[in-house]
């Protein structure tokens, strides 16, 4: 007990360590340290990219909006009170920019699935469990951006950003209800693609 | 309920969200129902693997493009920035008590100092003391017009009344104000500084021109103590 204690406070430590790092990079960048912003965005680049190509589904759109995303942590960082973690304030920046480049371009995330009410249950089972494997994390990435904006928006700020659904609704402007059903469309229909794909393999 | 209905719930189940009796309920369908079973852990797979996906590298393009327009923007960067610090200074409200207005005020022109100092990247920067050193009306010659000189003779009015006053403060208000002078006249040091080095600086004309208005600013404040 009293090794798991002391492992529990290094690992907080660690986390503070980190943490405090965080601030003091973002108060030199504030402050006009190049060195300092560059080591901001090594460190969240990835993160950020990410986000913006599952998001965008287009790999020149994500790397201009990474850019854009970049450019006003530059211009903003300033107004960074640390009053939420630093990588809580770029994401939500990052996927502010998202949602204003869906605007831009008259996307719309309200809608449902196309085919109006779900109906398409799929009442095949995927054919094993073990057929998504590390392998075919490939094919969970396709098969993301094949989902309509309006469910990938909800599945990838859910279950790939960790994003709550209260969240999820202040962010999109819609209910949680609606966020919850989205979230669940998005998912049933990534286990209908998802068993398209094992199909094909099989034959 | 029929095993659409129960699919339905079957994200709020394996997030949690479900009330217990919901929960039960299901959980009740789950033992009996493959169809539904194979459904629940499908999305489970779905969710596990979502959660373990890759992070993807952007190219070296995105940072070199990046700099590119963080180097254009820069000048008005600075400018807008220090504009929004002074805009700051601007809106403090007297009636905040006494160690607020004070530390917002000497906290923000130190941000403004530390700004100038960093942007301009001056070769040798002068201690703190040295540039404290300065009364407040040296230098006044670098501003020129006939408006600067009014604020100027408006300052040195102000300052003359509150030094009377400052006598019955309070050692807290006294420690106060100090501070906040101080904090002001480095500012004014600092831009004074800089044009001396280079006299048509504009940004560090407009800047000084706005010290000086808010040091104005700052002594109306502590004539009302």
């Amino acid at each position: 007990m009293a090794c798991l204690r002391q492992t529990l406070e290094m690992t907080v430590t660690a986390q503070s360590s980190q943490t405090m790092t965080d601030l003091e990079l973002v108060r030199a960048a504030a402050s006009g340290d190049a060195v300092a912003f560059e080591r901001i965005y090594e460190q969240h680049r990835r993160r950020v990219y990410s986000l913006c190509a599952r998001m965008l589904g287009n790999v020149e759109q994500a790397e201009d909006l990474t850019q854009e995303v970049f450019l006003q942590v530059y211009r903003k960082i300033g107004s960074f009170r640390g009053d939420s973690a630093f990588t809580t304030w770029l994401h939500r920046l990052a996927v502010n920019q998202v949602l204003m480049h869906f605007r831009k371009r008259g996307v719309k995330l309200e809608h449902t699935s196309e085919e109006g009410d779900f109906t398409n249950v799929v009442e095949t089972p995927l054919q094993s469990t073990r057929r998504i494997s590390m392998v075919d994390r490939l094919a969970l990435e396709r098969a993301i951006a094949q989902l309509p904006p309006g469910y990938r928006t909800v599945f990838l700020l859910h279950d790939v950003e960790g994003y709550e659904h209260e969240e999820i609704s202040s962010t999109l402007g819609v209910s949680v209800g609606t966020s919850k059903s989205q979230l669940h469309k998005a998912r049933m229909r990534l286990r209908e693609l998802l068993s398209k794909t094992t199909s094909n393999a099989g034959e | 309920m029929a095993c659409q209905e129960y699919q339905e719930l079957i994200s709020d189940y394996i997030d949690g969200t479900l009330e217990l009796g919901e929960e039960a309920r299901i959980e009740r369908h789950l033992a009996d129902c493959d169809g539904c079973r194979a459904v629940r852990d499908d999305l489970l797979q779905i969710v596990h693997f979502s959660r373990q996906l890759p992070l993807h590298t952007p190219s070296s393009e995105v940072w070199t493009q990046l700099q590119t327009k963080i180097a254009a923007e820069r000048p008005t960067h600075f400018g807008s920035r220090v504009a929004a610090w002074v805009s700051r200074l601007k809106n403090l409200e007297l009636n905040l008590s006494v160690p607020q207005l004070a530390a917002s005020a000497a906290a923000l022109l130190i941000i403004f100092s530390v700004a100038l100092i960093i942007s301009r990247q001056s070769a040798e920067t002068p201690s703190a003391s040295s540039l404290a050193g300065r009364s407040g009306t040296a230098g006044m010659n670098l501003l020129s017009n006939a408006e600067d000189q009014e604020i100027e003779e408006k300052i040195e009015r102000l300052r003359e009344s509150v030094e009377q006053r400052r006598v019955t403060w309070s050692p807290e208000l006294q420690v106060a104000y100090d501070r906040s002078i101080r904090q002001v006249d480095q500012c004014l040091a600092t831009c004074r500084q800089q044009l001396s080095g280079d006299p048509s600086d504009q940004v560090s004309k407009d800047l000084m021109r706005d010290a000086y208005l808010e040091k104005q600013r700052l002594l109306e404040g502590f004539t009302k103590f």
